[in-house]
């Protein structure tokens, strides 16, 4: 693995990401993002600010209106890309974790290898042996292997989540997605589930996107941040550049600013 | 506030509370009126006279007393027939539930392969629901002959135009974010309905077959009446033949069937939901 | 694609084999359960035994029953001349076995609805009235009525009366003892009487579901009335019948047009109006 900390790849490049919405809403307008190669990087901004579109255009579960995507050197937005191949590389979680609640937690993990499987096989509701054991050994690394024959609604928020995490990493992804994954979480089960992420991101290499909404997390968890709001990127840098300035951009622009920034 | 001035903001409130009142005794005057005219134009078109029903009370009572009391001894003849009613509703409900899942999938806007496939499932299925299992019966006994097989075929169609327009709602109506996260994975169209859809549905698909078992089965106990099996079968014969004293045994099995699988119906229900 | 750092996911980890072994030992079909299924097959091939549901019957019905089909096309138009009449008389019907049944179903759901009427023995009295009512199908009691007041369209109202009374009764028992008790706990606290609790607290809470239940009942019964022609109680369905009788298929066709299309027209007024209510 070269994961040199003194010359990181570049794993994501979004160049001139712009996406309006039916109706005419500006959700991202122009946004430029380089993403290293295994890197924890965490998205910082207020409700509204484009976040989770900015997400969904990396997996195309939204369609940018304008700009380019590249992963890995290769463009991802363009209309050639099968996006079944495109999805299984990007793991993504959810702030309301999105399992499938009737059915067992190790079920749920075996979604992940839905993309790998061919959907006959899936009619009938089954799974290869080694799609099996890659299940159980990402329930494991969340510790959560114990609960692998528990419905899934009857898990905490955390637990829940945690599953949602190996279900994502049941992808063997390249990258893990992460859309406020504990927005509706108690701090002590936030930083639990964030330390999983962290240390997923370490562990295996994975480049781990995160959306969050809180500074302290941002400080405590985050390699590298991305300021947003009002759908462009305001700040690039380490969490300690975080500065009162700073986050005083992200939060509180007045709505003047937003114009007068792209006058220039 | 001083007193006059409280005085005035009273009177004028009660005022106002008047000219609301005023206005919605006008408005509930106007829609009396016009259901008053609807139902007594409606009433004598179709005859209706509480004169007619006076006077058809001593015949209605002469009828009772010759259905009643019922002849005990005829129930062994009913057995059978009680048994197809239950047959045809089993196997009219099980019909119904195959051929409702490919429909319901079809008939949902988000599992529809296109939207003209949705539009023709929804209207297929709405001719499904209007026409009545006695209809369906009626041509299937010219059809295929006399029989509970034309029941069970009269009972399929309909319940699957009940069942599958059920389902299509629900399937319409499931939590988008286990849609969404099961695309994300970068399932095929098929994998995120088998997995992100279906589990969803099924508690209330369930729930509604055995609701529509139970429907099937009162349906079942007239389709006799157009000679497609079961207790109506027996019901008409023995009125056709006078026999009213067996007739109201047949009523009498007929209310105790419906009655038990209406009491086990509800409890399996409760257990699915 | 396959990116380097994948692999490391799948590398063994303690534990797993055990969780692994006992997924194995989850799957694997029991004898109970191999019985059961064999049960449920035995029993449903004799059901379908019983009712001529044979692979060979089904094979040969459906081109039948597809040629019964096609011989409606192209309907007679004109013999929709004479069903204007009677699909009209279909709908009053149903309009009035709609207001009978809610005569009859409401002072009986009151009666049997367990937090207006405390005696016991009165709730499962009305409860046992509902039962009857709602068990015997329409066309029996249509049958009934027919024998008591004669042919027409009458007795058909009447028996769509006593059916749906006693379904909309049940409903009606179960609205009321659905509405929320606080607005009664503070009507009683205010010292009002038993009706007045019925009217002022209960009624307004309930009324909306009961309107609901109405309009719902209101289209089925207008189904329900298509068929009532058959046992001489009124409405489209003698026609059907002397259609099917005559071999006219052609005049079918049009009857089953036109009920289609006053169901369609009937169920889109009712949820509208359904719609609107809350
Ligand atoms: N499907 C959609 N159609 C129209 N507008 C949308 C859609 N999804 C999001 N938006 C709008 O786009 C803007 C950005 O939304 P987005 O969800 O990306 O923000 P976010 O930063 O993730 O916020 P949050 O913290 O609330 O999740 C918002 O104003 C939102 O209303
Ligand atoms: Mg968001």
């Amino acid at each position: 693995m070269d994961n040199q900390p003194t010359a990181p790849r570049t794993a994501l490049s979004i160049r001139g990401l712009s996406k309006t919405y039916k109706g005419g809403l500006e959700a991202l307008r122009d946004v430029n993002i380089e993403v290293n190669e295994g890197e924890f990087l965490v998205i910082l901004g207020p409700s509204g600010a484009g976040k989770s579109t900015l997400m969904r255009c990396l997996n195309r579960l939204v369609e940018p209106t304008a700009g380019a995507i590249f992963h890995q050197g290769r463009e991802i937005t363009s209309p050639k890309q099968n996006l079944r191949d495109l999805r299984r590389q990007f793991g993504m979680v959810f702030q309301q974790f999105n399992l499938v609640k009737r059915v067992s937690v190790l079920t749920n993990v075996l979604t992940g290898r839905l993309a790998y499987r061919s959907a006959w096989r899936s009619l009938f509701y089954s799974f290869p042996q080694a799609d099996k054991r890659i299940a159980v050994e990402c329930l494991a690394r969340v510790n959560m292997e114990h609960k692998a024959f528990q419905r899934a609604d009857t898990l905490s928020g955390g637990e829940q989540q945690r599953v949602a995490i190996a279900r994502a990493l049941a992808q063997q992804p390249a990258v893990i997605l992460a859309d406020e994954p504990v927005a509706s979480l108690d701090p002590k089960i936030a930083r639990q589930v964030l330390n999983y992420l962290k240390q997923i991101s370490r562990e295996l290499g994975i480049t781990v996107l995160c959306n969050l909404h809180q500074v302290e997390y941002t400080r405590e968890f985050a390699e590298r941040v991305v300021g947003m709001s009002r759908g462009t990127v305001v700040f690039e840098g380490v969490s300690s550049q975080l500065t009162d300035e700073v986050l005083h951009r992200i939060y509180y622009r007045d709505p003047g600013d937003a114009d007068r920034e792209d006058a220039e | 506030m001083t007193a006059p001035a409280f005085d005035s903001v009273v009177a004028g409130a009660l005022r106002e509370e008047a000219g609301i009142r005023n206005r919605r005794v006008l408005k509930a005057c106007g829609w009396t009126a016009f259901a008053a005219g609807v139902l007594y134009f409606t009433a004598t078109q179709i005859g209706m006279k509480p004169a007619a029903l006076v006077a058809g009370l001593p015949f209605m009572w002469d009828f009772l007393t010759r259905l009643l009391p019922p002849d005990l001894t005829y129930f062994q003849y009913l057995v059978g027939a009680t048994i197809e009613t239950v047959q045809i509703a089993i196997w009219g409900t099980l019909l119904a539930v195959l051929f409702s899942v490919p429909l319901a999938l079809l008939g949902a806007r988000n599992t529809t392969p296109h939207i003209l496939v949705f539009h023709a499932t929804r209207m297929f299925l709405n001719a499904l629901r209007s026409i009545n299992e006695l209809v369906f019966a009626l041509i299937f006994v010219s059809a295929v002959g006399l029989g509970p097989f034309a029941g069970v075929l009269a009972i399929a169609l309909h319940a699957t135009g009940m069942l599958a327009k059920f389902c299509a709602e629900e399937a319409e109506g499931v939590e988008k974010g286990q849609v969404e996260a099961m695309q994300a994975t970068g399932a095929s169209k098929l994998q995120v309905i088998l997995f992100g859809v279906i589990p969803q549905v099924i508690p209330a698909f369930i729930s509604y077959t055995i609701y529509r078992f139970d429907v099937s089965i009162r349906s079942a106990t007239v389709l006799g009446l157009v000679g497609a099996g079961g207790l109506g079968f027996s019901l008409i014969k023995t009125m056709k033949l006078f026999k009213y004293h067996e007739t109201a045994t047949c009523i009498l099995v007929i209310f105790l069937l419906v009655l038990v699988s209406d009491w086990i119906c509800a409890k399996l229900r409760a257990r699915v939901l | 694609m396959a990116a380097p750092n994948v692999s490391a996911v799948a590398s063994g980890m303690p534990g797993a084999d055990r969780i692994l072994r006992e997924l194995q030992s989850r799957k694997t079909w029991r004898v109970h359960h191999l019985l059961l299924a064999a049960a449920a097959i035995a029993f449903l091939t004799w059901c379908a035994d019983a009712v001529d549901l044979r692979p060979r019957e089904v094979i040969y019905a459906i081109p039948v029953i597809g040629e019964y089909f096609a011989r409606m096309w192209p309907p007679k138009w004109q013999f929709a001349d004479n069903l204007w009449q009677p699909a009209a008389e279909t709908i009053y019907i149903a309009v009035w076995g709609n207001v009978i049944a809610t005569l009859i179903g409401l002072p009986l759901g009151v009666l049997a609805a367990s937090n207006v009427t405390p005696s016991g023995v009165v709730r499962n009295g009305a409860k046992a009235i509902l039962n009857l009512f709602r068990s015997i199908s329409e066309l029996i009691w249509a049958i009934f009525f027919v024998s008591a007041v004669g042919l027409g369209p009458f007795p058909g109202a009447l028996a769509l009366g006593m059916n749906y009374g006693g379904i909309l009764g049940r409903l009606y028992a179960e609205a009321i003892e659905n509405v929320d008790r606080g607005p009664i706990e503070a009507m009683q606290a205010t010292g009002a009487g038993r009706l007045q609790v019925i009217l002022f607290a209960i009624f307004p809470q309930a009324l909306p579901q009961f309107v609901t239940y109405n309009l719902y009942w209101f289209e089925v019964g207008v189904r329900s009335a298509t068929v009532l022609g058959m046992v001489g109680a009124g409405g489209i369905g003698f026609e059907l019948v002397t259609a099917i009788r005559l071999f006219e298929w052609r005049e079918v066709g049009v009857v089953l047009l036109l009920i289609l299309g006053m169901v369609t027209v009937i169920d889109f007024a009712s949820t509208y109006l359904r719609s609107k209510i809350y």
